[in-house]
């Protein structure tokens, strides 16, 4: 038998505030971040045997997480095309929805992500956020790698766009540490 | 002198670190002359830092209590059902299953099938100490026990004569051939707790139901143990826990027909 080390359930606790933010910017609510995020929780326990020992555990929960939110959109009814299935609904869902997300109290950026498309916000999540490789995101995505690359690459130029991080070919906007 | 132009994708990657050394060191090297170049790497490596540091205050936000205890029992839970099915002597590989399968059925299924034999094991295989002072043996109840288990009335908790585990009593009922029943727990020295059911037999108390939770805290098993006690319950028809004065009734019966 394992012994403890590697374990989902050794594991869980500790990364609950990781999940719950993952769950937060998917779902821009922290109620239901955090249903979304204790079903997520008992998912993966019911499944512990899945989990492949020596892989991500982060991924592996992400994706669980992130199923669950997407089934829960499907269950829901939001017409339109798989592709924007989250983020109309996010916006212009239920009344008191934006009250939520003032109650989020993000910032520019944040609220520039919320307002990406879905896909591309996903991908720039587990990316930049959570430092999880391409590959690993493409894994948790379901997606092609080269998918997840094309989408990246234009959520983060609409993050550019949004939050006013020049494109333009000045030396000053160069220089690390000295962009703000 | 050949320009090379590289497309957003590419230089994503050399920001992110998803690139292979020799296109590293080709955009390394055309960054030197190109501004434009740098300007557009820039703005990966900076969209990704401001993604980061928007999303943090999340990261730092103290998770709801009410989240991380109900995460922390579902993990109390699962650990206490993978020990109380390892507990119990059992060939290996009973926990093998489909995967689909509830997580609780297994565990269940395997307390449930191994209680009938495990009675006797439990207390003898502990230590030396706990054979002799073993409170059952073979599905019979040593004298501490059975006193209890006629005197002590659901709710409340007391300490068995002669060995310092605390016996509580839980419910009275009646299972699905009448015979009287009493739902109990016993918590040991080494801090494990057993959820048992015993019923009257002839004139003496039999063990039928029991299932080895580790405890931590002291006391009350854990949910998984109270899955598998329900499992239990429902499988021998167990009828709805007698009132106070049902129970009182029921046991003085108990003690009036042992006297004879």
């Amino acid at each position: 038998m394992p012994e403890k080390t590697d374990r989902v359930q050794d594991q869980l606790v500790a990364f609950l505030p990781n999940l719950r933010r993952f769950a937060i910017a998917l779902c821009r609510s922290r109620d239901m971040a955090d249903d979304l995020v204790q079903r997520a929780c008992e998912r993966a326990l019911a499944n512990e045997q899945r989990f492949e020992q020596g892989t991500r555990f982060d991924a592996w929960m992400f994706k669980i997480l992130r199923n669950l939110w997407i089934d829960d959109i499907r269950k829901r009814k939001v017409a339109g095309p798989q592709d924007d299935i989250d983020e109309r609904h996010d916006i212009a869902g239920v009344s008191g929805e934006r009250e939520m997300e003032a109650r989020l109290a993000l910032s520019g950026v944040a609220q520039a992500i919320g307002e990406l498309p879905g896909d591309q916000r996903d991908v720039l999540l587990l990316v930049c956020v959570e430092e999880l490789s391409y590959k690993e995101a493409a894994e948790i995505l379901a997606v092609p790698i080269g998918t997840v690359m094309s989408r990246l690459a234009r959520a983060r130029k609409n993050l550019a766009e949004a939050t006013g991080i020049s494109t333009a070919p000045t030396r000053s906007a160069v220089t690390k540490g000295a962009t703000k | 002198m050949t320009e090379e132009t590289f497309s957003d994708e590419i230089l994503m990657r050399f920001a992110d670190g998803e690139l292979d050394p020799e296109t590293v060191a080709r955009i390394e090297q055309a960054m030197e002359i190109d501004d434009r170049l740098v300007t557009r790497v820039a703005m990966f490596i900076e969209t990704r830092a401001q993604a980061q540091a928007a999303l943090k205050p999340l990261l730092d936000e103290p998770v709801p209590e009410k989240l991380v205890a109900a995460v922390e029992q579902m993990v109390e839970a699962k650990r206490a059902s993978e020990k109380a099915a390892s507990v119990l002597p059992f060939g290996g590989g009973r926990m093998a299953g489909p995967p689909s399968r509830s997580q609780w059925l297994l565990p269940i299924a395997a307390s449930l099938a191994a209680v009938v034999g495990a009675l006797a094991g439990y207390w003898a295989a502990g230590t030396n100490e706990r054979a002799q002072g073993g409170l059952w043996v073979a599905g019979v109840i040593r004298p501490a026990l059975g006193q209890a288990l006629e005197t002590v009335e659901s709710g409340k908790e007391i300490k068995l004569a002669g060995i310092s585990d605390r016996f509580r009593a839980i419910a009275t009922f009646r299972n699905n051939s009448q015979d009287l029943c009493r739902e109990f727990e016993v918590d040991s020295q080494d801090r494990s707790t057993v959820m048992s059911v015993a019923c009257r037999s002839g004139d003496e108390w039999r063990v039928s139901f029991a299932v080895v939770a580790p405890g931590d805290a002291g006391g009350y098993a854990p949910a998984s143990s109270a899955e598998a006690l329900d499992a239990y319950l429902s499988a021998i028809e167990a009828g709805a826990p007698m009132s106070a004065e049902e129970e009182v009734k029921a046991l003085t019966e108990v003690r009036q027909k042992d006297q004879k």
